[in-house]
C-alpha cells in the first residue's frame, strides 16, 4: 500500500517464520467469538450447577443456585468471547516464544482485507475507531430505546404499562447503557480515528491493546442485556447496597459489566495517553498541539483514576453477594457509605469523562468552520487541567443528604462551586472563538450551538445542586434528572452529533447529509427542551426520581416531558437515517472538505494504512485561520506586526 | 517575534500611542456590534428574569414555604437565579449576535472569507476570570453561611436533650422500612403513627433510620431530606412554622414500592396537637 510500510519492511527485524504464514489469527472473527462464548458460557453453567454444593435436590437445570450459575455463566461468555475473537493469540505465541511475524502484524492490521477487517480483532486504529462508533450507536439505541418506555410508562401513569419491577429495571438499565455509551461516545470514535492522525503518528501507542480495549467492550454488553433476562437492575444505575444485595441474579450482570468496561476503559486510557504523550509529530510541541488532543488526553487521566473505585465497588459487591463477604452490609458491620464513596469516586469524574471531549471536540471545530483561531487556547488548557484536577475533589455532592459527614458538606460545597471557573473558561474560549467570526453554519457547528446552549442551562442548574441548602430540596429529585440530562445528553450527545458530523467524511469518506442531519438535530434539539424543561417544573413541584407513579400535580410536566421524549426519538432516528444514508450512499467527501488546516485532515481519505507516506513535521501553531483585526490594525503603529500569519 | 510564549498570544506589544483605558472602552463601545450585544444582554436578561419568580411558584405549589429551613432554600435558589442571569445571558447574546449579527455563510464550499484573527484579548479574559471567580466566591460563601443557618435551624449538630429555646423539643423517631414510614414519639409514651404530626412554632428532632435498604426521608414543604441509613441514625430537624397538610416523600430509590412510600404531614396548632397525640395512645404531653 503506501511506501511507508515497504520502508518499515526494511528497518524492523522480523521474528523468523514458522510454518507458512498464518495460523490461527486468521481463523478468527465476531462469529467464532460469539460461538465460543456461547459454548463456554453453557459449560460454565452447566458445571456450576452441577459442581458446586447445594442444598437442593439437584435437578440439572433447575435454578438452585441462580447466582452462581449466571456468574458462571457470564465468565464462561466473556472467556470464550475473548479467546473466539483471538485475543490471547499474541500473549499466547510470545509465551510460546514465537512472537507475531510483519505478515501476521500486518493481517492484524487488516491490510488489504476489505469489509471483513470490522469484523475481527483488527488492530488498526481507525478500524478500532469505526467500531467504536458502531458500538456507540448500538448501546446509544439500546439506552433510547429503554428511555422511551420509560417516558411511556410516566406518560401515562393510569395505564399501569410497566410492573414495578420492569420499570425499575427499565430505568436501571437505560442510565447504565446511557453511561457507558456516553463514555466511548467521542473518547471511542474520534479518540481512536482520529487523534493518531491529528498527531502525526501511525498508528495507536498499542494496536493489540486498542483491539482488546473494543472487544472487552463488545464482550461486556451482551452481559448487561444477558441481565434484563435475569431479573433485570432494578435499582438505578448507581445500583446502591444494600438495595442491590436484594436484586434478582441480573445485578451479578451489571457487576461483570461493570468490572470488564473497566478493564477496557482502563487499558484504552492507558493506550490514548501514551500514544498523545510520546507519539507526537515531530516538531509538535505541547503549544501547537490541538485542544482536541489535551481534552481526550483529560478524559483518559480521569477515567484512569476513576473507573478503579467502581471497579472495586462492583467486585466487593459481587463477593459480598456470592462469598457472603459484608464489605457493605451493615447488619454484619459493613458500611453503605462505604459504597456510595466509592460510588461517587467514579461517578463525579465520569461526568467530565463525558463533558471534557464533548467540549474540546466543540472547540476544536469552532475554528474551522469561523475561519478564526482559537481564542485564547491557553485558557482553554487551563481550562481542562483544572477539569482535570477538581473533578477529583468533588464526589461528595452526590452525598450531601445521606448524613455521612454533615461537616464534609463545607469542603465539597467549596470544590463544587469552584469547578465552575475551569468549566467557566473553556465557555469563554468557545463564545471567544465565536465572536466576530463569520460564521459558515454546516451542521457541525450548528451542533456546536446547541452544545454551548445546553451547557449554559446545565451548568447554571448545578449550581443549585452544588449549594447545600438547595439541595436539602433538589437532592433525589426529578430536578436533578433534568439536570444531568441537561449535561450528559444536552452538552455530551450534542457534543458527540458536532463530532461526528465534523469527522463523518474523514471516517467514512462521505458528507454527512446536511439537510436530513439538521432536520434531525433541531427536532431532537426541541424535545429535548420540552422533555428536560418539563422534567425541571416537576422537580420543582417535588416529584422524586425513579418513581412510576405520582401524585396529579405532576400530570402536566410529565405529559409533556413524554412528548417531548418522542420528539427526541423521532429527531434521533431522522439523524440516524442521515448516517446510514450518507454513510453508504452520500455525496464523495474531498480529504479536506471543511478546509481545516489540522493534520488529521491533510491525510488522503480514506486515509491508508498506517496514515502518512512520510511522517510530518509539524512548524506552526494550530488554527492558523484568520486574517489581521482590522480594528487592532488600526490602533497600531507599526502594522507590519499585526496579525503574523 | 519578540516575546514567544508557551501559547504566545499573537499580541502586538503595546503601541506607544495606546489610549488610556476609559477611551478603550470608548473605543469598544462605540463598535457597531458592541452596543448590540450589550443591549441583546440586557434585553435578554429581562426575558429570564421572571424565572427567579417562576420557580419559587412551582416550589411554593402545594404549600411551601412551611418552616424558616425552606425559606432559606427559596432564598438561595432565588438571588442564584438572579446572579447566574446576567452572565448567562451575555453568553446567549453572543450565541444570538454570532449567527445574525455578524457575517454568515452557507455555501456548500468552505468559505473564500476569513475572519479576523483575535487569538487572544487581555481586557476580555481578565473580566472573565474575575467576573466568573467572584461569581464562585459569592456561591461559595452564601452556600456557607446558608449552611450553617439551616444546619442551627436544623438542630443537626446539637444533641436532642441541649436544643436550644425554651420550649421542648419534639423529638420523632423516623423509621424507613420498605415501603411505609413509621413515627414514634418518645415523649408521648412512644405513640406510633403512620402519618408525621407535628405542632406548629414547636421545633422538632428526628433521628432518621432504616430497616432494611437506603430511604430518603424527604418533608418537601419543610424542607427537610436526610437519608434513612440501615445500620445507623442520621439527625436532622426543623420548626414548622405553618399549619396545614403537608407531604413526606421517599427520595431515594428502595425497591418495588419506592413511588409509593409517600405519606402525609399534619402540622397542627398546639392543643390539636396533644389532642391528637393522647387519641393515638400517647397521653403524657412532655
Ligand atoms: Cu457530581
Ligand atoms: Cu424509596
Amino acid at each position: 500500500m503506501s511506501s511507508a510500510t515497504v520502508v518499515q519492511q526494511h528497518s524492523v527485524p522480523q521474528p523468523a517464520q514458522h510454518g507458512k504464514p498464518g495460523g490461527m489469527i486468521r481463523h478468527f472473527n465476531v462469529v467464532t467469538a460469539v460461538i465460543l462464548g456461547l459454548v463456554l458460557a453453557t459449560i460454565f453453567g452447566f458445571l456450576a450447577n452441577r459442581l458446586v454444593p447445594s442444598g437442593a435436590t439437584g435437578a440439572t437445570f433447575a435454578p438452585v443456585l441462580p447466582d452462581v450459575g449466571f456468574l458462571a455463566i457470564l465468565i464462561g461468555w466473556v472467556l470464550g468471547f475473548m479467546i473466539g475473537i483471538g485475543a490471547f493469540i499474541g500473549p499466547f505465541r510470545w509465551l510460546m516464544g514465537r512472537d507475531l511475524t510483519h505478515a501476521d502484524a500486518e493481517y492484524l492490521a487488516g491490510k488489504d482485507m476489505g469489509v471483513g477487517r470490522y469484523f475481527r480483532y483488527t488492530t488498526d486504529h481507525k478500524v478500532v475507531g469505526i467500531q467504536y462508533l458502531v458500538g456507540f450507536m448500538v448501546i446509544i439505541g439500546l439506552g433510547g430505546l429503554l428511555a422511551m418506555l420509560i417516558r411511556t410508562e410516566l406518560g401515562v401513569t393510569w395505564a399501569g404499562v410497566f410492573s414495578p419491577d420492569s420499570y425499575n429495571t427499565l430505568i436501571g438499565t437505560h442510565g447504565i447503557a446511557m453511561i457507558i455509551a456516553m463514555i466511548i461516545a467521542i473518547s471511542g470514535p474520534v479518540g481512536n480515528f482520529i487523534v493518531p492522525i491529528m498527531i502525526g503518528a501511525r498508528d495507536m501507542a498499542f494496536p493489540r491493546l486498542n483491539a482488546l480495549s473494543f472487544w472487552l467492550l463488545a464482550a461486556a454488553v451482551p452481559c448487561l442485556v444477558a441481565s434484563m433476562f435475569a431479573g433485570g437492575i432494578r435499582d438505578g444505575w448507581s445500583v446502591y447496597q444494600p438495595l442491590a444485595s436484594q436484586s434478582p441474579p441480573g445485578m451479578i450482570g451489571y457487576q461483570i459489566t461493570i468490572i470488564v468496561f473497566a478493564i477496557s476503559t482502563g487499558i484504552a486510557s492507558v493506550n490514548l495517553m501514551t500514544t498523545i504523550l510520546r507519539m507526537r509529530a515531530k516538531g509538535m510541541t505541547w503549544a501547537r498541539t490541538p485542544v482536541l488532543v489535551y481534552g481526550i488526553f483529560g478524559a483518559a487521566l480521569m477515567g484512569l483514576y476513576a473507573f478503579p473505585f467502581y471497579q472495586y465497588s462492583q467486585i466487593l459487591a459481587l463477593s459480598d453477594r456470592i462469598f457472603g463477604t459484608s464489605f457493605f452490609n451493615p447488619v454484619e458491620g459493613g458500611s453503605v457509605w462505604l459504597y456510595e464513596n466509592l460510588f461517587w469516586l467514579l461517578g463525579h469524574p465520569e461526568v467530565y469523562v463525558i463533558l471534557l471531549p464533548s467540549i474540546a471536540v466543540c472547540l476544536e471545530l469552532i475554528p474551522v468552520f469561523m475561519r478564526k483561531p482559537l481564542f485564547a487556547m491557553g485558557f482553554a488548557i487551563a481550562g481542562v487541567v483544572g477539569v482535570v484536577i477538581m473533578s477529583g475533589l468533588v464526589w461528595a455532592h452526590h452525598m450531601y443528604m445521606t448524613g455521612w459527614a454533615p461537616f464534609a458538606n463545607y469542603p465539597f460545597m467549596l470544590s463544587t462551586e469552584m469547578i465552575s471557573i475551569p468549566v467557566g473558561f473553556l465557555v469563554l474560549v468557545a463564545i471567544g472563538t465565536l465572536w466576530r467570526g463569520t460564521a459558515w453554519t454546516r451542521l457541525p457547528l450548528m451542533a456546536v450551538y446547541a452544545v454551548i446552549f445546553n451547557k449554559m442551562i446545565g451548568g447554571v442548574t448545578g449550581i443549585y445542586l452544588s449549594d447545600v441548602p438547595a439541595d436539602q430540596f433538589f437532592h433525589g429529585s426529578m430536578f436533578v434528572v433534568a439536570h444531568f440530562h441537561y449535561m450528559l445528553m444536552g452538552a455530551g450527545l450534542f457534543g458527540a452529533m458536532a463530532g461526528i458530523a465534523f469527522y463523518f467524511p474523514k471516517m467514512t469518506g462521505h458528507i454527512l447529509d446536511e439537510r436530513m442531519g439538521s432536520i434531525g438535530l433541531w427536532t431532537a434539539f426541541a424535545g429535548f427542551q420540552l422533555t428536560f424543561g418539563s422534567m425541571f417544573v416537576a422537580g420543582l413541584q417535588g416529584q422524586p426520581r425513579r418513581v412510576l407513579q405520582f401524585d396529579n400535580l405532576f400530570n402536566i410536566s410529565n405529559w409533556l416531558s413524554t412528548i417531548g421524549a418522542y420528539t427526541i426519538g423521532i429527531g434521533m432516528l431522522i439523524f440516524l437515517a442521515a448516517i446510514i444514508f450518507s454513510w453508504r450512499n452520500g455525496k464523495v467527501a474531498s480529504g479536506n472538505p471543511w478546509a481545516s488546516k489540522s493534520l488529521e485532515w491533510q491525510t488522503p481519505t480514506p486515509v491508508p494504512l498506517e496514515n502518512f507516506t512520510v511522517l510530518p513535521v509539524v512548524t506552526e501553531r494550530p488554527y492558523d485561520y484568520g486574517v489581521p483585526d482590522p480594528y487592532a490594525t488600526a490602533q497600531k503603529t507599526s502594522s507590519d506586526k499585526a496579525g503574523v500569519q | 517575534m519578540a516575546h514567544q510564549t508557551l501559547f504566545d498570544s499573537d499580541e502586538p506589544e503595546a503601541p506607544t500611542n495606546r489610549p488610556a483605558a476609559t477611551g478603550r472602552i470608548r473605543e469598544w463601545v462605540s463598535r457597531p456590534y458592541a452596543r448590540a450585544i450589550l443591549i441583546l444582554t440586557v434585553v435578554i436578561g429581562f426575558v429570564l428574569l421572571p424565572l427567579a419568580w417562576l420557580i419559587l411558584a412551582a416550589m411554593n405549589q402545594t404549600g411551601a414555604p412551611a418552616s424558616p429551613i425552606m425559606e432559606e432554600i427559596e432564598k438561595t435558589v432565588f438571588w442564584f437565579t438572579i446572579v447566574s442571569i446576567p452572565m448567562t445571558a451575555f453568553v446567549f447574546a453572543v450565541l444570538v449576535y454570532s449567527l445574525l449579527g455578524w457575517k454568515r455563510i452557507s455555501s456548500d464550499d468552505p468559505p473564500m472569507q476569513e475572519s479576523p484573527a483575535i487569538r487572544t484579548n487581555r481586557t476580555g479574559t481578565i473580566m472573565w476570570t474575575v467576573v466568573s471567580s467572584v461569581l464562585a466566591f459569592f456561591l461559595v460563601v452564601w452556600g456557607m453561611i446558608e449552611l450553617a443557618a439551616i444546619t442551627a435551624n436544623s438542630y443537626g449538630t446539637i444533641p436532642a436533650d441541649q436544643q436550644p429555646g425554651d420550649e421542648q423539643p419534639l423529638i420523632v423517631n423516623v423509621t424507613g422500612q420498605q415501603w411505609v414510614w413509621t413515627f414514634e414519639y418518645p415523649g408521648y409514651d412512644g405513640a406510633t403513627t403512620p402519618v408525621l404530626y407535628l405542632e406548629k412554632d414547636r421545633p422538632v428532632y428526628f433521628n432518621v433510620t432504616s430497616k432494611d435498604v437506603i430511604h430518603n426521608f424527604w418533608a418537601v414543604e419543610l424542607g427537610v431530606k436526610i437519608d434513612a441509613n440501615p445500620g445507623a441514625a442520621t439527625q436532622t430537624g426543623v420548626t414548622p412554622t405553618k399549619a396545614g397538610v403537608f407531604n413526606v416523600r421517599c427520595a431515594e430509590l428502595c425497591g418495588l414500592h419506592h413511588a409509593y412510600m409517600e405519606t402525609t404531614i399534619e402540622v397542627l396548632p398546639k392543643e390539636v396537637f396533644a389532642a391528637a397525640m393522647r387519641e393515638m395512645g400517647g397521653g403524657k404531653t412532655s
